[in-house]
């Protein structure tokens, strides 16, 4: 069941690509040979700086690519954003699912074949990226509201800090994905989730499924703080 | 074989089912519905000789076997309403047919050609004649490269070496098993010397193939992955003369599609089996969403990460649990189709495939029906570069194709999305084996337990992981559920 596969070409393809420029250089129109030179320019500039923020390759942290993004930043809102969350957080997640008290059928077998050291370099890593706004969300201002309302009733921003930027063992939800934050919040107030301090399914006890959604608009939607 | 007009056989049974259907009938309602159900279709025995779990390919092809083989007292029971598994055809209209899961065949995987051929299905060529268009950035490069991803062979046939030594089936009885495995195919990629723009592609390939970046990509895996392909790696990940060579007429889930037809009310769709008891016991019980089944052998034909959303009761040996447990279920592709007019690119040199470092596309590739009467882009893309919302992602992805295949690529007929990271019943594509998961859990991933038959395409000698994995382990497990039903009558 191979849905799959392949592998590019060794971009030892910049070897190709200049092998085509000399050979049929006469006929190279000028915007394909620019494309080729920006091409390499990109491959370079992007290793290079992957190596800068991750270290040495292969990097660890690439694992988690497809579904968080490179640095933690993913636009589909189904998929947690890993950027900015405090590395406290990531740590506790990750044992959370490798030990079950956390269920998630893919996530618990990769982070149960993780050491203690690599979780604490991948939390490093993730905590340290840049945080980005949600730009793929679909803005519902009424839903946005009534949630902005919900939200301070519940008192969210005592844990997870000010502009819920996330703080120890508080995750930030600023910027979070939409469907992740509903899915998480159904998951406390429906007991699929828990929390050491009991504080979350407490909270979520009598929110309705509207209430829950109204509740992640306004997170997701939430202007993220800007970092250094 | 089965049993089946075997008149001692036949009262043991029905002193069996009478004992076991006491309790559960009553504790459970719907299993009436069930019981009912059954005499409706004919099976007038409470107690079936085998329950299959799983209507992918595995457990199909095992269904069809026991049936083959003369055996009739078996039910197919999947979890989802429909049946193929791994491989789901994207419905194009006008009988044409794209893929969302599992979709290629390629050298050496015979067992999936002789399926397709007994079952009358066609076969034709992966289409690739023309440029690649590799993209970075804003910065693009077309290449011919012949039906292949470009492989550096001389890497490849270091890797070949090893692969030798690794057999595919059982990687942790290899030789030097305890080394390679404590070591990532990136680890030994860096190695290898070679410059950062190397590692893009050989990143690109462990993650396509093996299901993860190669930092997490355990490297005696990787190597029994290419001893499936007689050791060459460029059987394995290439696609002339390779395991993405040929695609199968009708799309890929026309198998399992025509195998269920002939089985017909032998499949029960939506069933999933959330509990099994008494497995070490001789008759089995299985809690379904649609009543109470017992049987005498059970095959699992799903990965062991499935395995592992299943309650057993009494629980497994430990070391069957803790491979379960730790079964690698992270690499859910998703997998889209743009559907246009015409494959537009051909007339251009282009063969429509695309790589891109660090953008949502892994690979694109021309997925256009045999006649290319309409054309289709298919693409692997990175679920968190896209945004769940069909609508926005096909705009990105349209104009990402416009830039390597023409303007023409903005204007898509169709799309099609499966994500099936979304999937509870499959969870994750490939497995993605890490790093010193064979050298622990490998002697646990085959012996029977009880009467539970492990199948499914990662308990396949060759080509684990592959649809011709899944066949195999399918004729295999029927093999050996009518085997121990001998051997007990």
């Amino acid at each position: 069941m191979k849905h799959r596969n392949l592998g590019m070409s060794r971009l030892s393809l910049m070897g190709l690509i200049v092998l085509a420029v000399l050979v049929g250089g006469g006929a190279l129109l000028g915007p394909e040979l620019l494309g080729y030179y920006r091409f390499s320019q990109a491959v370079v500039a992007m290793s290079e700086a992957d190596i800068e923020r991750g270290g040495a390759w292969p990097q660890l942290h690439q694992a988690c690519m497809s579904c968080h993004g490179n640095q933690g930043d993913s636009i589909n809102q189904l998929y947690p954003d890993l950027a900015g969350q405090p590395a406290a957080y990531i740590v506790e997640q990750m044992q959370a699912f490798a030990s079950g008290t956390r269920a998630n059928p893919n996530m618990s077998p990769l982070a149960a074949t993780l050491s203690k050291d690599e979780i604490e370099q991948l939390a490093a890593y993730f905590a340290t990226q840049p945080v980005v706004a949600n730009s793929s969300l679909q803005a519902n201002p009424a839903l946005r509201d009534a949630g902005k309302d919900l939200v301070k009733q519940g008192g969210c921003i005592a844990c997870h800090g000010p502009n819920f930027a996330g703080q120890g063992s508080f995750p930030r939800l600023a910027g979070q994905g939409f469907d992740y934050l509903v899915n998480q919040l159904q998951a406390y107030r429906d007991g699929r989730r828990a929390d050491p301090s009991g504080t979350m399914p407490t909270i979520t006890a009598a929110l309705s499924d509207t209430d829950i959604d109204a509740i992640a608009q306004y997170l997701a939607s939430h202007p993220v703080q800007i970092q250094e | 074989m089965t049993g089946r007009g075997n008149n001692n056989k036949f009262s043991r049974r029905n002193f069996l089912q009478v004992a076991a259907g006491a309790t559960a009938f009553t504790a459970l309602p719907a299993a009436r519905a069930f019981a009912a159900d059954e005499k409706a279709t004919g099976a007038s025995d409470h107690v079936v000789d085998v329950a299959i779990l799983g209507g992918g390919l595995a457990g199909l092809t095992a269904a069809r076997d026991l049936q083959r083989a003369g055996c009739e007292s078996f039910v197919v029971l999947e979890a989802m309403d429909r049946v193929g598994g791994r491989t789901l055809n994207h419905d194009l209209g006008n009988d044409q047919f794209s893929e969302a899961g599992g979709q290629w065949i390629g050298p050496g995987q015979t067992a999936i050609a002789d399926l397709t051929r007994e079952l009358g299905i066609g076969t034709f060529p992966t289409y690739y004649q023309g440029k690649t268009t590799f993209m970075a950035g804003d910065g693009q490069a077309s290449v011919d490269l012949g039906g292949t991803f470009g492989t550096d062979m001389k890497i490849a046939a270091k890797l070949d070496e090893l692969a030798r030594g690794v057999p595919s089936g059982a990687p942790w009885k290899a030789e030097r098993a305890a080394e390679l495995d404590k070591m990532s195919l990136g680890d030994w990629l860096a190695q290898q010397g070679f410059s950062p723009e190397d590692r893009i592609g050989w990143s690109i390939s462990s993650f396509l193939t093996g299901g993860v970046m190669p930092a997490k990509m355990g490297f005696l895996h990787f190597l029994s992955m290419i001893n499936s392909a007689d050791s060459r790696y460029d059987r394995l990940d290439s696609i002339k003369d390779s395991a993405q060579e040929t695609r199968i007429s009708g799309g890929s889930q026309v198998l399992s599609l025509k195998m269920a037809e002939a089985l017909g009310d032998k499949v029960r769709t939506a069933s999933p089996v959330r509990r099994i008891r008494d497995w070490d016991q001789s008759v089995v019980t299985l809690e379904t969403d649609t009543g109470i089944v017992h049987a005498r052998q059970i095959i699992l034909a799903m990965s062991p990460a499935m395995c592992q959303q299943i309650d057993f009761d009494p629980v497994l040996p430990t070391p069957r649990q803790e491979l379960q447990r730790q079964w690698p279920a992270h690499s859910p592709a998703r997998k889209v189709a743009h559907v246009y007019k015409k494959p537009f690119w051909r007339d251009k040199g282009l063969n429509g495939h695309i790589m891109q470092a660090q953008g949502p596309i892994f690979w694109a590739y021309d997925n256009s029906p045999e006649d290319a009467s309409t054309g289709v882009i298919n693409a692997f893309v990175a679920q968190s570069m896209l945004p769940a919302d069909h609508q926005q992602a096909e705009k990105i992805l349209s104009e990402i194709y416009a830039r390597a295949l023409g303007e023409e690529a903005l204007h898509p007929i169709q799309y099609h999305d499966h994500d099936w990271g979304q999937d509870p019943w499959i969870l994750s594509c490939v497995s993605a084996i890490p790093p010193g998961f064979w050298t622990q859990h490998g002697e646990a991933l085959h012996p029977s337990v009880g009467r539970l038959i492990w199948s499914g395409t990662e308990t396949a000698g060759i080509w684990a992981g592959y649809m011709d994995g899944a066949v195999r382990s399918g004729h295999r497990a029927a093999l050996q559920a009518l085997n121990n039903l001998r051997r007990s009558a």
